[in-house]
């Protein structure tokens, strides 16, 4: 390959277009570095942010063939050979408003954090003279959620904010509550957890897209998941996301499998059932999909089971 | 080929032709599937909100039992593939981890080993059946059928546990599809998530991203989506009335599961598939472009 060819999504504050610029093919680039050249060399006119060029300040997220990468981070060679291409298109990270060209506006996302109060609400242990100490296995509680670097880059392929209206919270929003309600220095976790929950906690749809894209790999699922089992533990168990997690938990431990027929019932409760699915049930039965009158069996083994249960339960009691 | 069989739970209801169909296809290709005695739910991504120990323990046995039959354990679920194989990971990597699920299985009289791989159907028939013993088994090239391949998220991502190919180009499906004689199109939901897994509390949403991920294929001139998932399927095939509700377009798209499309290629009527069991018709399509009767 002699050039790469850079179809950039331009926008003026008025218009949108997209402009092509071509470069020669170098080994070993970074996106960064195809961005800064054509800035310099090329068209001083293009917006993109960056700053620290090593990982860390998170200011150069940007979506490339509809991926968000980090762009200082990520190797050209490696988006080459993923997407089988010379050309590349370039957008701003999805799911913010645009300020220019690859520019976007980080003033509402910040807004948005404040909700869950990302700062220590200190214990009574330590003090701000004498400071706060902190166990190896403390921090590794938070040693992991406080990689982030705020690029946004989960933030642009979740998939659960790309429709919704604008009350779910980004996950880095949801990592920064995490990250203050395991902390051993914190005495109030309820109150980083509590907004998550009041925020469509359970609306996300579990896309893996944040999990899978974040550049410092945080488990951001698994702290979505923790943070759920923790609002459930502080007795918020009458919501549709909660029943339903109960339903698969308990029909489990009864049969082994899951019975699809109660499900509904289970999340919603009878009179939403009835009120609301009675014309999708009936054209489920019509086409043989679901079968009312089916009921499930014990699986062989249900009592190994059971008893797994039972000690998984007495385990987490003690 | 033999295979410790995994259904799951959607397979047993609603899903029910898909059970049909895999069980059609792979005994036309000659490959043997031994259903996992004792198979228990997975959990779908909801049973580790209430205990993530427990999640793990109940699929370190369904994957005991595989190893009991000495053989590589076999899904056509993404959400399961992710679970069993998310458990599988998390037993190989963490040894201390293994032992302590080994002593919660001893009640059940189980002992995971990590000697059964997790894989897919569409996985297994790219790496262990090949592409070209299946194309030798096409008696019905589908010439002139344009599919739009809907991954669903959880056999792509995330990468480190699904890892079978690049999560943002995969081209499983493509090579499996046009292998078959079909035509694959590009679309832009493509690796989109069908949102199945929220539909209950996010049923605004999920039903507007239904209408979204039917109608990409559609301007894109897909004459049917197929899915390696039952639950991306469901989603988009049962919720799609209710999806085209909140939609002025008309996003009618019939949706096949990945068997279903073999089994059209291997020679079968749709019947024989189960295919008249959709919620969106998909016959007239195959009629027109593939001349089934
Ligand atoms: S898994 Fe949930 S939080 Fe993560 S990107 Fe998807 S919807 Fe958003
Ligand atoms: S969680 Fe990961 S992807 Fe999201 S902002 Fe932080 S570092 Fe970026
Ligand atoms: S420039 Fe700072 S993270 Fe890329």
């Amino acid at each position: 390959m002699e050039n790469i060819t850079f179809r950039i999504r331009r926008y003026d504050g008025t218009n949108t277009w997209v402009q092509e610029y071509r470069l020669p093919y170098e080994k070993g680039k970074t996106i960064l570095w195809a961005l800064t050249k054509i800035k310099d060399e090329i068209d001083p006119t293009l917006n993109f942010t960056s700053a620290c060029r090593h990982a860390i300040c998170g200011s150069c997220g940007v979506k490339v063939n509809g991926h968000a990468f980090l762009a200082c981070k990520t190797s050209l060679d490696k988006l080459l050979e993923t997407f089988d291409t010379s050309v590349l298109y370039f957008e701003p990270l999805g799911n913010y408003d645009v300020v220019r060209d690859l520019v976007v506006d980080w003033k509402p996302k910040m807004e948005k954090m404040k909700k869950i109060k990302p700062w220590l609400l200190p214990s009574r242990e330590g003090s701000i003279e004498e400071g706060f100490r902190q166990s190896k296995q403390q921090f590794a509680k938070i040693s992991s959620s406080t990689d982030c670097i705020l690029c946004g880059i989960c933030a642009s392929e979740c998939g659960q904010l790309a429709i919704n209206d604008g009350g779910y919270l980004e996950p880095f929003i949801i990592n920064k509550a995490y990250r203050f309600a395991v902390d051993s220095r914190d005495n109030a976790p309820e109150e980083h957890i509590r907004p998550v929950l009041e925020n469509e906690l359970w609306k996300c749809i579990h896309c893996m897209q944040c999990v899978s894209k974040c550049p410092k790999e945080i488990p951001l699922t698994d702290e979505i998941a923790y943070l759920r089992k923790e609002t459930m533990k502080m007795g918020e168990v009458h919501n549709q996301g909660a029943r339903h997690a109960y339903a698969f938990y308990h029909d489990v431990k009864k049969w082994g499998r899951l019975n699809e027929m109660t499900l509904p019932i289970k999340t919603d409760g009878m009179v939403t059932t009835l009120r609301k699915r009675i014309p999708f049930a009936y054209r489920m039965i019509v086409k043989g999909k679901i079968n009312p009158l089916r009921l499930p069996k014990a699986v062989k083994g249900i009592k190994g089971v059971r008893k797994i249960y039972q000690q998984v339960e007495e385990e987490s009691k003690s | 080929m033999r295979y410790a069989f995994f259904p799951g739970c959607t397979l047993e209801s609603a899903a029910a032709e898909l059970m049909i169909s895999t069980k059609k296809v792979a005994s036309a290709l000659g490959i043997e599937l031994i259903e996992l005695e004792g198979w228990t739910c997975c959990g779908a991504t909801h049973l580790q909100d209430v205990d993530e120990q427990l999640a793990l323990a109940i699929n370190a046995r369904n994957i005991a039992l595989a190893e009991q039959l000495n053989a590589p354990l076999l899904t056509v679920c993404n959400t399961c593939t992710l679970m069993l194989r998310t458990a599988k990971k998390t037993l190989d990597e963490n040894l201390q981890l293994k032992e302590i699920t080994n002593q919660r299985l001893s009640s059940a009289n189980v002992e995971y080993q990590g000697t059964s791989e997790v894989t897919h159907l569409l996985w297994a028939l790219i790496q262990d059946y090949g592409l070209e013993n299946l194309r030798a088994k096409v008696k019905r090239p589908l010439k002139g059928l344009k599919v739009a391949n809907f991954y669903g998220c959880h056999i792509i991502r995330p990468q480190e546990v699904l890892g079978f190919e690049n999560h943002m180009n995969p081209r499983s499906m493509e090579m499996v599809v046009e292998a078959l004689g079909a035509e694959s199109v590009e679309f832009s939901q493509r690796l989109a998530c069908c949102g199945f897994h929220a539909v209950f509390p996010a049923e605004k949403e999920v039903m507007r991203l239904t209408a979204l991920n039917c109608l990409s294929p559609k301007k894109a001139g897909a004459h049917c989506i197929v899915t390696p998932c039952p639950l991306c399927q469901m989603q988009l095939d049962m919720y799609q009335p209710d999806a085209q509700k909140g939609c002025r377009d008309n996003i009618t798209m019939p949706v096949l599961h990945l068997p279903q499309l073999i089994g059209l290629a291997l020679g079968f009527e749709p019947e024989e598939l189960a295919i008249n069991r959709h919620i969106v018709d998909a016959i007239p399509v195959l009629r027109q472009h593939i001349g089934v009767i």
